[in-house]
């Protein structure tokens, strides 16, 4: 290999590497199409081209690549590429016994990390018949709803900045660190907390935890409509994201969304409410939906999500009942053969895990269902038509964690 | 158990299911072939009285023996999931009917479940692999795929290839292969 100065380039040349990096990441695949719809997309047509946006795009929320087809500023169509960031936790958690396979979960959706243990959990509970005492399912909803307002409140600070404004993720990560500092009060973790088990959560409620929650409680409203401030009553990011990206009722059913996505559309379907679970039934909240589908309303969605779990949290904490936090059960579990379903309402839809048993103490198979990577693959929906600059709100709008996405 | 349910299912799909309707906890299962797919999952998601309209998991199994792919659907007529398994598809070619015309979101569902075990879901038009790199020829969540660190559970055999391409029948040790007996 030689440089432009015509002497020898050693390996470590940087030169030499960015040559090699620029190559990998052609739009164009270097082999033959595999399916219509690739030799399809990867034919232009003409005046278009094609634009590689990541895998070190900042608007991705991760490693995520998407090809681009434009025509001028106009997106035509898309190709996302996948992959980046697969772990191949499925069978990470097949080849581990019933409790280490929870934490495996952890890092998938990595800011709402407690919904990702509740699933497995839950399957693994209904495996194995176990009655998990009251006080551990008002702890693990009272720490689920604290984090669901994190993630909330994270979210609306990764769209504003997908849209250059500075502000916000500074003002949600004050929101987001009191949240994680209270819990990891409580867990001992800050971000993948471990806390749940089968048959209950990993210790009690602390004082250290209770005292920073009731500190928090006192100010949390009013903190939050604090922060609504920068954004509803922006000008520019209301008429930005008002009529952008429009998904109907229909179609997002048809595309299998769940969750703030499928309520912004019009349709109440809350995992909470529809297939009841845990202690929900006994809690007053209401689901929030809107009618519009577009970006703006998937925000505005979220922002009353935020009051419906600070209106859960204050319950849990008035009705919490006395009792222990663990159901009685030895080490190592051997659920009969059987199948489960469990599924939690988690910050972005319906989490999911299928488990089958087959009597040993690991899972025989052990699916996990990412609300993420449902939302991603609508992105081919309602990109095409928009301006290259609105792929990365619409893109946010759907809050896609590529950490879930690739598992 | 939603038994209201369970009669609904038996008298609608009595041609259909391959076996009985099964109940538990809050889930309810029935088994067809997987040439039914699109007839069943039509009238489950038309029908008033089923009404099943929202597609809330698709995956795959290997048993070890033969493939089966799983669905699990919601309904607001029952307070159960519904889970559809099309049971039986060969471990060496299996294949079964696209859903992407009731649910287009099914497509990238489907092309994991390709990618991971090698179920040929007819009429998916971009059914490529979506995880894996292009070149990749294994489907690492089939049984006969084993880690390398599986050491505590395997004797030794075949373990030392991470990417064991998939070959058909007694690829794996009788012994590495743990079947679902349910």
């Amino acid at each position: 290999m030689t440089t432009a100065t015509g002497r020898q380039a050693s390996a470590d040349d940087p030169r030499v590497m960015l040559d090699e990096q620029i190559g990998v990441f052609e739009p164009v695949p270097p082999y033959p199409p595999r399916t219509e719809r690739e030799a399809e997309f990867y034919t232009l047509a003409d005046g278009e081209l094609f634009l590689n946006m990541g895998p070190q795009h900042p608007s991705t929320h991760g490693v995520l690549r998407v090809v681009l087809k434009l025509d001028g500023e106009r997106v035509v169509d898309l190709d996302p590429v996948l992959g980046y960031l697969h772990r191949g936790v499925e069978k990470l958690c097949e080849n581990a016994d019933y409790h280490q396979a929870i934490c495996y979960t952890d890092p998938l959706e990595y800011v709402s990390a407690l919904f990702n243990e509740w699933a497995p959990v839950m399957a693994f509970e209904k495996l194995h018949d176990v009655e998990v005492p009251r006080r551990a399912e008002y702890i693990r909803v009272l720490s689920s709803e604290l984090l669901r307002i994190s993630s909330h409140a994270l979210f609306m600070g990764w769209m504003a900045l997908d849209l250059g404004g500075l502000t916000p993720i500074l003002w949600s990560f004050i929101e987001r660190d009191e949240i994680v500092d209270m819990l990891s009060a409580l867990t001992g973790q800050r971000m993948l907390f471990n806390y749940f088990r089968i048959g209950g959560v990993n210790g009690d409620l602390n004082h250290d935890f209770l005292s920073r929650l009731g500190d928090w409680m006192t100010r949390a409203t009013a903190q939050h409509e604090a922060n609504l401030g920068l954004l509803n009553e922006n000008e520019v990011f209301v008429r930005r994201m008002r009529g952008l990206g429009t998904i109907d009722t229909r179609t997002a059913i048809r595309m299998c969304m769940t969750g703030p996505n499928l309520r912004a559309t019009g349709v109440p379907f809350d995992i909470r409410r529809a297939h009841p679970y845990s202690v929900y039934p006994e809690l007053r909240f209401d689901i929030p939906t809107r009618s519009e589908g577009d970006c703006l309303a998937r925000y505005l969605l979220r922002v009353d999500e935020i009051r419906q779990s600070l209106r859960i949290i204050d319950q849990c904490l008035h009705e919490m009942p006395d009792g222990p936090v663990m159901a009685k059960l030895p080490r190592l579990i051997r659920p009969r053969p059987g199948r489960a379903y469990a599924a939690v309402e988690g910050p972005r839809g319906q989490y999911a895990v299928y488990a089958v048993s087959d009597g040993t103490d690991q899972p025989f198979r052990f699916r996990i269902h990412d609300p993420s990577f449902v939302h991603l693959q609508s992105v081919g929906l309602l990109l095409p038509g928009n301006l290259v600059a609105d792929t990365m709100a619409i893109m946010a709008s759907l809050d896609p964690i590529m950490g879930g996405v690739d598992k | 158990m939603d038994r209201a349910l369970r009669r609904r299912l038996e008298s609608r799909f009595a041609a259909q299911l391959s076996g009985p309707v099964r109940q538990r906890h809050d889930e309810t299962e029935i088994r067809i072939a997987p040439g039914d797919v699109p007839d069943v999952l039509r009238a489950l998601h038309d029908e008033p009285e089923l009404d099943f309209e929202v597609l809330l998991d698709l995956t795959a199994v290997d048993t070890g023996t033969a493939m089966q792919v799983v669905y699990h659907l919601w309904s607001p007529t029952s307070p159960d999931w519904l889970r559809v398994i099309a049971d039986g598809l060969s471990r060496e070619d299996p294949r079964v009917p696209s859903v992407t015309f009731l649910w287009k979101g099914a497509e990238w569902q489907e092309r994991e479940a390709y990618d991971m075990f090698g179920v040929t879901f007819e009429g998916n038009r971009d059914l490529r692999r979506i995880y894996m790199p292009p070149d990749y020829t294994s489907f690492p969540l089939r049984k006969d795929f084993l880690l390398p660190d599986d050491a505590a559970r395997s004797p030794g055999a075949g373990v030392q290839h991470m990417e064991r391409t998939h070959a058909p029948a007694a690829a794996a040790p009788e012994a590495l292969v743990r079947r679902a007996r349910s």
